[in-house]
């Protein structure tokens, strides 16, 4: 079977070759059976884009008829050139963190039901394979003697060559407490290291109209120093040349201010929240094959992040003794079921990796929901001493100052990042003239922690909705009324110093949801429920957020193809994971192409490569001048490609795909109508039209239309557009950091200015003595380009998505349990892709978000995740009657015009029910909770 | 090992020689390809292995294949949501059934991990419904009995909840 393996085939597409490796994505292909029952379907689908919005969702049909393959299902036998026997493995990790490890026996197996090959710390030493997830913080398996760094650091990966024996060794394996060996209590190893990663951000504004005597974004991001594994900050000075002092000087200043003004109301509170695991529905799994003849490492991934993976894996690999055995790398990039974060940037397939190395045929590890508990990522816990300052009089904030601690868990992965945007998040909706936010992130002895949906920012943003309930309460204003006066208008700053872009529109939502009957009436309403049901406690609680999307360093790819048929194809880069960004991109382009696609393709990189991109530098890190040094390339991008996380897909991956179909429509589709219109009516019997202005142009159900000019199909100017050898593809590349980067491209004699960085094209099959490259496409030269500043990284974020949700409760007296009875959330979302996506964000986010403020809780002592015990039995999900489920409302405010960017909004939407609940839960029991969950115990423990 | 036989969507698969501790998510996974039951908690606790065993009587019972051994379906009739759509003799689906349908119109799904548990029971409540009608108002109540253990991490549950009760409502003979 090997020896078949061609490696210049079509379906492996080289991605990049790092130290020697050849890493090749390859698109996923179903055995046989599969492939016919996908055909199946295929006819059936296809009525998805019919009418001018999608009926369902473009693979509803897959998932509902259970033909949907998900990264999880693949074995070897579903893959074309894979030997058809498959392995498995399984890991052994440690339950335990504080007692030297010994070593492991399992002996007590029977010989049938033995590992053939059982890889350990050892065999990583012994084929120097001990840097395999250096970038992940080393120590892939414990040695023997050591102490483990964390609760459930993998310890050995014993491979089986059948599903029984493996089946039958792990129920005797999993949970057997003689397995493991240990010795001695030690100190934790989290105690010995420094911290994963510190920030602070000092603002005080200037005078009006003048710029901030302080902050990040004018002045630069400092850092502490750490001495004995604590940050030790620079003293305080008023200095010129040191940033750092400066900072602190107005950070004290700031303190000693929140400390002695008389005619300040000062909220001094401190918050705490939990580890949570997201709960993605689809464990990870992994299979790869390593191929020795060929020296072809293939690899299955179930991954949100696939080119971090491919550039990861390329450069841990090439980096270790594995460059001199393995040449290439052929990465399968599948469907995923669920993410929020926890398929971002995580080292379970490194492990496969490893397995792979030492199987004797394809080997699949896969971990069960017990497994995921232990070592998947989670959401970081934090913890937050806040000082939020009003002034007595106008009741306006004076100032902030916030002392976050963060758990990042036994692997430093996000951490930094998650901290940074945690702590920029917690102005919420407010304008904050002065503040002092200090965020810490530690290292412990918990499972890792990573990008969790939120990415911090339910964590700081929840504690900062709290704290202006409980703040309205003490200063004797209506809590929505304090928002008023307090929202950020358009033109003032955020904490960073940074003007947020666009019209945030938080007065118009907070008047609406001051209107709304169940806050205007919550008092009566209390009385009244209180009365009628004795045993049960009332409240209405509000919060309001804005949350960031993005990441800094955006860069999403598209193509938008038209058949000579006129079908559409649309790929992208991002991975659908249930958010429905292949429903979304593939509707967008109706606008411009007079229909949806026809035909999505996601987690696209290979084809990518057609733009002949590169990037140099650490697109956050990289100094101006070497910016402007670079990009005089014209195939130089600070990055190629971006995870999909972060919200990105509404916002970043349409810029591409919607800029892909509107030049297709102005260099292709119009002019070829205008053609056949001049063609075919000029002075004829209608009037002259203005054949120079594409707006004019729309789409009718029968086709493009100008001035009352008969519509031309779709089909008709593709033909057309292919016989000329017009544009027939489009494939762009932009980038964003928290702006768009603009290039001049000159694409059918014209030059235009384009808010893209790359652009490739594809003409129809009548063109002649076209040059292309050998993925068929004719790279742009772009003339010129401004990419964003690299100081606005210091900006840390400037896009924002508000949303604020209403939440009534009733309280069981008797058992504490919160009975969620209504819920009303507003959300700004901009331009709306696809309606349906959205509800189904906001749903699916309340009901996340009432998880996370009424019953999802890991501990973060040994009890916790990582001791391996942990499953749905103990770990309550939120279920349908937790949520309000029949009453759960919204109001999904409308674009201020048809202009407005679809914004994204898949984290927001979980936020504000957080602060709501708890708000609602003092108002029917009079007891402020500072921490999450509120649990039924608690609840019980205050009445 | 034992030998078993079972027939689902009803085609005979066997007789097979099972590890008598193999669990039936396994045995559809593992042994038949059978990738559309979905494995999730591997405790019965989230109903995303629900599929349906047809009794001789004409009655169907709901079973989570997450904690039941594949021997224990030996000689049993099976649904999964591989079998519930109607196909052409090619193979070809041709029409889509009727909770299919409700939930693909409504958006239902996201992620569809927990889409094939949701199928099933439903299927088997408005089955179990046609034999035994209840009154319109009792809609939402038997809704909230019937699917209030299944875990979905993406949707908030709301359109899974409309298309059924939209589905039950519109479904002959279901309510009286």
């Amino acid at each position: 079977m090997s020896s078949q393996l061609n490696l210049s085939r079509r379906n492996f597409i080289k991605q990049c070759v790092i130290g020697g490796v050849t890493i090749y994505s390859a698109p996923m292909l179903f055995n046989s059976v599969q492939a016919e029952e996908k055909s199946n379907i295929e006819k059936f689908r296809s009525n998805w884009n019919k009418d001018k919005k999608p009926r369902f969702r473009f693979d509803a049909i897959e998932k509902v008829t259970g033909q949907k393959i998900y990264g999880r299902d693949y074995r070897a036998v579903d893959i074309p050139t894979w030997p058809n026997e498959q392995h498995y493995a399984l890991m052994i990790r440690s339950s335990i963190a504080n007692r030297v490890y010994l070593g492991f026996d399992i002996s007590f197996l029977p010989a049938e039901i033995q590992p053939y090959k059982v890889i350990t710390a050892e065999d990583l030493k012994n084929h120097k394979l001990t840097e395999l997830i250096e970038d992940f913080g080393g120590n892939m398996l414990l040695e023997k003697g050591n102490t483990p760094d964390y609760l459930g650091h993998e310890i050995a990966v014993l491979l089986f060559d059948t599903f029984a024996a493996f089946n039958k060794a792990k129920g005797r394996i999993q949970f057997n407490s003689n397995v493991v060996q240990y010795g001695e209590e030690t100190e934790l190893v989290a105690k010995s290291k420094d911290p994963y990663a510190s920030w602070r951000i000092v603002r005080e504004e200037g005078q009006l109209g003048q710029n901030d005597r302080y902050s990040t974004l004018q002045d630069g991001l400092f850092f502490p120093n750490y001495v004995a594994h604590k940050p030790v900050w620079p003293s305080a000075e008023n200095s010129i040349e040191d940033n750092g002092k400066r900072g602190m000087f107005y950070a004290e200043k700031l303190h000693s201010d929140v400390e002695t003004r008389k005619d300040w109301f000062v909220l001094d509170r401190t918050y705490q929240t939990q580890s949570i695991e997201p709960m993605t529905f689809e464990a990870e799994a992994y299979n790869g094959w390593y191929d020795k003849a060929t020296q072809s490492m293939h690899i299955v991934i179930s991954s949100q992040a696939p080119q971090d993976f491919y550039y990861k894996a390329g450069k841990t690999i090439a980096k270790s003794p594995l460059a001199s055995d393995i040449k290439n790398v052929i990465v399968h990039t599948p469907y995923i079921g669920g993410g929020f974060g926890a398929k971002d940037h995580t080292q379970f397939p490194y492990y496969g990796i490893l397995a792979s190395l030492f199987a004797k045929a394809p080997v699949y590890l896969a971990n069960d929901r017990f497994e995921q508990f232990q070592s998947g990522l989670k959401r970081h816990p934090f913890v937050m001493a806040n000082k939020l300052a009003f002034d007595k009089n106008t009741k306006k904030i004076a100032g902030l100052v916030s002392d976050m601690e963060v758990d990042g868990g036994g692997r430093i992965n996000f951490s930094g990042s998650v901290t940074m945007v945690g702590a920029s998040a917690i102005q919420g909706i407010y304008y904050i003239p002065r503040n002092d936010i200090t965020a810490v992130c530690y290292p412990s002895q918990t499972p890792h922690a990573g990008s969790m949906r939120g990415y911090g920012t339910l964590q700081s943003m929840s504690a900062m909705e709290m704290m202006f309930n409980e703040a309205a309460a003490e200063l004797d204003v209506d809590p929505i009324e304090l928002r008023k006066i307090n929202a950020l208008k358009p033109g003032l700053k955020n904490t960073q110093g940074a003007l947020p872009n666009g019209d945030m529109r938080y007065l118009e939502m907070l008047e609406m949801a001051a209107k709304h009957p169940k806050w205007v009436n919550r008092h009566s309403a209390k009385a009244e429920f209180e009365a009628k049901h004795p045993g049960k406690l009332y409240g209405v609680g509000f919060g309001m957020v804005s949350k960031d999307y993005g990441t800094g360093a955006a860069a999403p790819s598209s193509s938008v193809e038209i058949t000579p048929e006129g079908k559409i194809i649309v790929k992208t880069c991002s991975v659908e994971m249930g958010t429905g960004i292949d429903t979304s991109q593939g509707s967008l382009v109706s606008q411009y192409l007079g229909s949806a696609a026809d035909e999505i393709e996601m987690a696209v990189t290979e084809e990518f490569d057609a733009m002949e991109l590169f990037a140099t530098d650490n697109p956050y890190l990289i100094s101006q001048e070497r910016q402007d040094q670079m990009l005089k390339d014209p195939r130089w991008t600070p990055a190629v490609s971006m995870a999909s996380a972060a919200s990105m897909s509404s916002f970043y991956q349409t810029q591409t795909t919607e800029n892909a179909a509107r030049i297709l429509l102005e260099k292709t589709l119009f002019p070829a109508a205008v053609e056949i219109w001049k063609n075919t009516y000029f002075n004829g019997q209608f009037a002259t039209p203005d054949f120079n202005d594409v707006s004019k142009a729309r789409w009718s159900n029968d086709g493009l239309t100008i001035n009352g000019y008969p519509p031309i199909s779709l089909e008709l100017l593709a033909k057309k557009a292919h016989a000329d050898g017009m544009i027939t593809g489009v494939m762009t590349h932009a980038f964003n950091r928290w702006a768009w980067a603009s290039a001049e491209f000159e694409l059918e004699g014209e030059i235009k200015r384009y808010p893209l960085d790359a652009i490739a094209i594809k003409r129809g099959i009548g063109a002649r003595n076209v040059k292309t490259n050998r993925f068929g496409y004719q790279v742009i030269e772009r003339k010129s380009v401004d990419y964003p500043k690299t100081a606005l990284n210091n900006a840390m974020v400037t896009y924002y998505a508000p949303c604020a949700t209403l939440a009534e409760i009733a309280v069981e007296k008797a058992s504490g349990k919160v009975e969620v009875l209504s819920t009303h959330t507003w959300l700004e979302p901009g331009k709306v892709l696809v309606k349906e996506l959205v509800e189904g964000q906001i749903e699916g986010g309340l009901t996340m978000g009432v998880g996370h403020a009424l019953y999802e809780y890991l501990p973060l002592d040994e009890s916790g995740a990582g001791n391996g015990t942990w499953n749905l039995n103990r770990y309550q999900v939120p279920l349908a009657n937790h949520n309000g489920v029949w009453n759960m409302n919204y109001t999904i405010l409308p674009p201020l015009s048809e202009s407005d960017p679809a914004k994204g909004i898949g984290e927001v939407v979980m936020i504000p029910i957080v602060p709501a609940l708890v708000e609602a839960i003092y108002q029917a029991t009079n007891t402020r909770f500072y921490h999450t969950p509120v649990t039924p115990k608690d609840i019980v423990e205050a009445i | 090992m034992t030998m078993i036989s079972v027939t689902i969507n009803n085609k005979v698969y066997g007789p097979l020689e099972v590890d008598p501790e193999v669990k039936m998510t396994d045995f559809l996974h593992e042994y038949v390809n059978l990738t559309g039951t979905k494995f999730g908690c591997g405790q019965g606790i989230c109903q995303a292995c629900t599929i349906i065993v047809d009794n001789e009587d004409g009655t169907s019972d709901t079973v989570r294949t997450c904690i039941t051994n594949a021997m224990v379906f030996n000689g049993k009739k099976l649904r999964t949501i591989e079998g519930h759509a109607k196909t052409s003799k090619t193979g070809e689906i041709i029409a889509l059934h009727p909770v299919q349908e409700a939930f693909v119109n409504n958006f239902s799904f996201q992620c569809g991990w927990c889409t094939s548990g949701f199928t099933n029971k439903t299927v088997a409540l408005v089955e179990k419904l046609k034999r035994q009608p209840i009154a319109k108002d009792q809609v939402q109540k038997i809704i909230e009995t019937e699917l209030k253990d299944h875990v979905c991490r993406c949707t908030g549950y709301v359109k899974y909840y409309k298309a059924v009760k939209e589905l039950i409502l519109s479904t002959e003979g279901a309510t009286v």
